[in-house]
């Protein structure tokens, strides 16, 4: 209700005037001179509550805000970009079988669609909602009026500015005081001295002269060179009273620090690298064989690849009764056991029936063929270009001892992963178990039918098959 | 703040309790008709009930799809408590009305019961004699769990938990109209948090007990949430059109202002979307992970004249309501968001027909017309029970102390 006094320094220089400012004990008093200033036709008006008040945006006559669409058309460029990617990524540039599933938008593909329309959406919202609003704004000619301090606590102000058309100093000043405020103020330019007081520039100054410090040291320091030792903050940390691995020494008489193991010790873990059991080879021959050990050793520990084009190598003389596997090939062998480490009994069988079909048909097929359901479906996508899964059948296979089939479900071979993970060693030796058995129901003699089958025969077979290997 | 209302301005229309008996007897006939419509269904692969396969699902679909809104109606009643909001008090009592009509509709769902223990298992297979059943599993889940007289124990207790709370709460609410006791307000906002937690189980076991265990091989533990949502969708949906309806016939004028309707639209949005959501989320694991016992309940719906329907479900239930309803200015407009609200009606029947009927056989034209017609037969009966509700109470809790707070309430302009 009072007007407040310009203040002496804005009389004598006559600041520029950016509009009236009318401060309001209540929202209800602010709502009512916002409506009576909205119906007045003013348009370039704002208010300041420490709180939100309902109903203000209809009492200023503001109108919604534009951002919406543009949140939308964000959206839908986001949703537009996702599904775009993933058709061009999975579907053209870069065909890659997941699962079997399809290429180009799949179902999995609306995660990330959701995902970028989101994204594009809040970012969209963020940086629309700044500009929108003219920011960032380092001052406001409101703020030069100490009063106006109150709105973020318990006062409510109506500004209305001078660049609204229909502005005029007195008719605003009339219309905003007989709305009753508290006190009304022209909101002027802040006149006092823009520059920055002396000891805050002095301070800056300061403070960046010191950040100069540590660059220059690093600059001078990469620059020159120095003679002097380096200084050791932690002496007794820099030098301690140890030795460190294949360093000499004087205290054992053959001058190394690092001791070898006593005899007969077995690293912790490293019991299976002891046992033919978990190796399909024994390496207590290992010290037999022509070539060093570490040869050896390496060629067991890597994926047995390298066998394969020995084998293919071998005399197709097929009709010949191979004997014992082991040297039937020159390749670098090792010494593979060929007498399966469990008992071969129905148990083993079954167990070796059921993980051979859990993990070995879904490629290798139900009867070892090579034709399981992954490579029928492969085969079908790649037309062609697919390296079938190995028959246990062919020859190859068929003269492996049973340490070497052993080694590969261990080891994995070609696309074939490691099982070692999925299956234990006994598991691992019932299949191959289950193994032989397939590959001799294939090269079967009629002794080998039980002498009850043998009635329910269709017709006598051939009385020896060309290849038998035995199962041992 | 003191409110007097005309009194006749916030009961039920007369001309509506007059038609109330008429809708209840053509809601019967339609019911009836849509039923005979499953005999005209061809007979197909040696199975010689597939008449009443149809028709027990049909049921089924169109009771749950009724039934929704009133378990809607009950979760928004304790949500409302839970969060003390003020907003709703002037819509309040229609949903609580709604909430109310759950005893009536426990009398529908005894014909499920019935076929049960007439020894039926055209609906539920795992209702067959063990000897019949040749999948393992369903034989298995049969013993214990999916036994009729099990199944009828847990069923009534749903229906025991519901009826219970949703009339305890109404009989408080229609103290607090004599009374005006803000006690009665803070008994329930007290009673809300537990109360809503057993209806969270209620809901899922429910879900599971009668719509999932149709196909009892299949299983997904988010479908108690699919349900849910589904539900409420439902439920926003229903109250619109009641209370537009109501508006529309003289009643309740002031009490519900666009603010409200602008609520319950954007309530209806959210539903939509969660719904859209919820079902992607079922959907995107089992189709990730290619399990055979899971997806053969979505090969049963992607297969044959089945595809076409299931496809559909994603334009009729996510697209077109979703994009509809964004606009500020479609919720804000009463002709617009009736229309939407009608539209989401048929979309959660659409949704219900997809959860059930494919299990039924494959979509012949008059099993599904008959369904169709089921469907409003199901909603003439939901109709003339609301009004039989409704007679007599008031359709606004008059001395709510919140009440001042909805009439005053107002959207901020965004």
């Amino acid at each position: 209700m009072s007007e407040q006094k310009p203040r002496k320094s804005a009389e004598k220089k006559m600041p520029k005037a950016f509009g009236w400012m009318a401060e309001y004990q209540d929202e209800h008093s602010l709502l009512a001179a916002a409506r009576k200033v909205r119906d007045s036709g003013y348009t370039k008006t704002d208010a300041f509550t420490p709180f939100p008040v309902h109903g203000i945006d209809e009492a200023l006559g503001i109108k919604p805000t534009v951002l919406p669409f543009i949140v939308l058309c964000a959206g839908f460029t986001g949703l537009g970009i996702a599904l775009l990617m993933q058709w061009w990524m999975n579907g053209v540039d870069y065909k890659y079988i997941i699962s079997g599933k399809p290429f180009g938008i799949t179902p999995a593909s609306i995660p990330v669609a959701f995902e970028l329309t989101v994204l594009f959406s809040a970012f969209t919202t963020f940086f629309a909602m700044i500009a929108l609003n003219k920011l960032p704004k380092f001052s406001n000619p409101i703020f030069t009026n100490p009063r106006f301090d109150r709105a973020t606590n318990d006062r409510f102000f109506l500004y209305v500015e001078a660049t609204d058309k229909y502005y005029n100093r007195d008719s605003v000043k009339e219309l905003l005081g007989g709305t009753h405020p508290d006190s009304l103020d022209e909101v002027l330019e802040d006149t006092t001295p823009s520059t920055l007081p002396r000891p805050i520039l002095l301070a800056l100054l300061l403070i960046v002269v010191t950040g100069l410090i540590p660059a220059m040291i690093i600059l001078n320091m990469r620059a020159g060179y120095s003679t002097a030792p380096r200084f050791h903050v932690f002496f007794d940390m820099d030098f301690q009273p140890k030795k460190k691995t294949q360093q000499p020494t004087t205290i054992f008489a053959d001058g190394r620090i690092m001791r070898p193991q006593v005899k007969g010790t077995i690293a912790r873990g490293q019991l299976e690298e002891q046992d033919a059991f978990y190796l399909g080879y024994d390496p207590s021959k290992m010290t037999m064989l022509e070539k060093s050990n570490s040869v050896m050793l390496v060629s067991a520990q890597t994926p047995s690849d390298g066998n394969a084009p020995v084998a293919a190598t071998k005399t197709p003389d097929a009709n010949q009764t191979t004997p014992a596997p082991t040297v039937a090939t020159e390749a670098p062998k090792l010494p593979w056991i060929d007498k399966l480490p469990i008992e071969a009994n129905e148990e083993s069988m079954k167990l070796g029936k059921l993980k051979f079909e859990t993990y070995c048909s879904a490629c290798h097929g139900y009867a070892g063929n090579g034709d399981g359901l992954v490579h029928k479906r492969a085969d079908s996508l790649a037309q062609g270009y697919w390296l079938p899964p190995t028959s246990m059948h062919i020859d190859r296979v068929r003269i492996q001892p049973v340490g070497q089939i052993f080694n590969t479900i261990t080891k994995g071979q070609g696309k074939m992963a490691s099982y070692a993970t999925s299956l234990s060693p006994k598991e691992r030796w019932s299949i191959v178990l289950y193994v032989r058995a397939l590959q001799r129901s294939r090269d079967a003699n009629i002794e080998d039918v039980p002498a009850e089958f043998i009635s329910t025969l269709d017709e006598e077979p051939k009385s020896a098959s060309p290849k038998t290997v035995s199962t041992k | 703040m003191n409110l007097n209302y005309d009194k006749a301005s916030i009961e039920i229309p007369q001309s509506w309790r007059a038609k109330a008996p008429i809708l209840f007897s053509a809601g019967l006939i339609l019911l009836v008709i849509g039923m005979a419509c499953s005999f005209l269904a061809p007979a197909t692969g040696g199975d010689n009930t597939p008449a009443l396969r149809y028709l027990t699902h049909s049921y089924l679909a169109n009771f749950v799809y009724v039934f929704s809104f009133t378990l809607g109606a009950l979760f928004f009643i304790l949500v409302q408590f839970l969060t003390r909001a003020g907003w709703s008090t002037s819509i309040r009592r229609i949903a609580e009305i709604l909430m109310t009509m759950i005893p009536y509709l426990a009398i529908l769902f005894v014909p499920v019961l019935v076929m049960l223990f007439w020894g039926s298992s055209a609906l539920y297979g795992w209702n067959a004699s063990a000897k019949d059943m040749e999948n393992s599993v369903v034989a298995a889940k049969a013993t214990f769990f999916l036994t009729k007289e099990f199944f009828t124990i847990r069923t009534i207790a749903y229906f025991t938990f519901w009826i219970l709370a949703g009339s305890w709460f109404f009989r408080l609410s229609r103290q607090q109209d004599e009374s005006g006791d803000t006690e009665l307000s803070m008994i329930r906002q007290k009673w809300a948090g537990p109360l809503i937690m057993i209806f969270a189980l209620s809901i899922s076991f429910a879900a599971f007990d009668w719509l999932m265990s149709i196909d009892a091989d299949w299983y997904s533990t988010i479908f108690g949430v699919y349900l849910f949502s589904g539900s409420m969708m439902g439920f926003f949906a229903m109250m619109i059109v009641i209370s537009m309806l109501l508006q529309n016939a003289g009643k309740v004028q002031k009490l519900i202002t666009v603010e409200h309707f602008h609520d319950m639209g954007k309530f209806l949005f959210g539903f939509v979307m969660f719904w859209s959501y919820i079902a992607f989320s079922q959907l995107v694991l089992i189709w990730y992970a290619n399990i055979p016992e899971e997806t053969n309940w979505y090969r049963v719906r992607l297969e044959g004249n089945w595809e076409l329907f299931s496809y559909g479900l994603i334009p009729v239930h996510f697209v077109i309501p979703f994009l509809f309803l964004m606009s500020r200015h479609i919720r804000r407009s009463r002709p617009l968001l009736l229309s939407g609200a009608i539209w989401v009606l048929f979309a959660h029947w659409y949704d219900m027909t997809f959860l059930v009927m494919p299990n039924a056989g494959s979509a012949e034209f008059f099993p599904m017309f008959g369904h169709f017609l089921g469907g409003i037969g199901m909603l003439c009966i939901f109709a003339a029970m609301f009004v039989q509700r409704a007679s007599g109470v008031p359709l606004v809790a008059m001395r709510d102390p919140r009440l001042p707070e909805a009439m005053s309430y107002a959207n901020p302009i965004l």
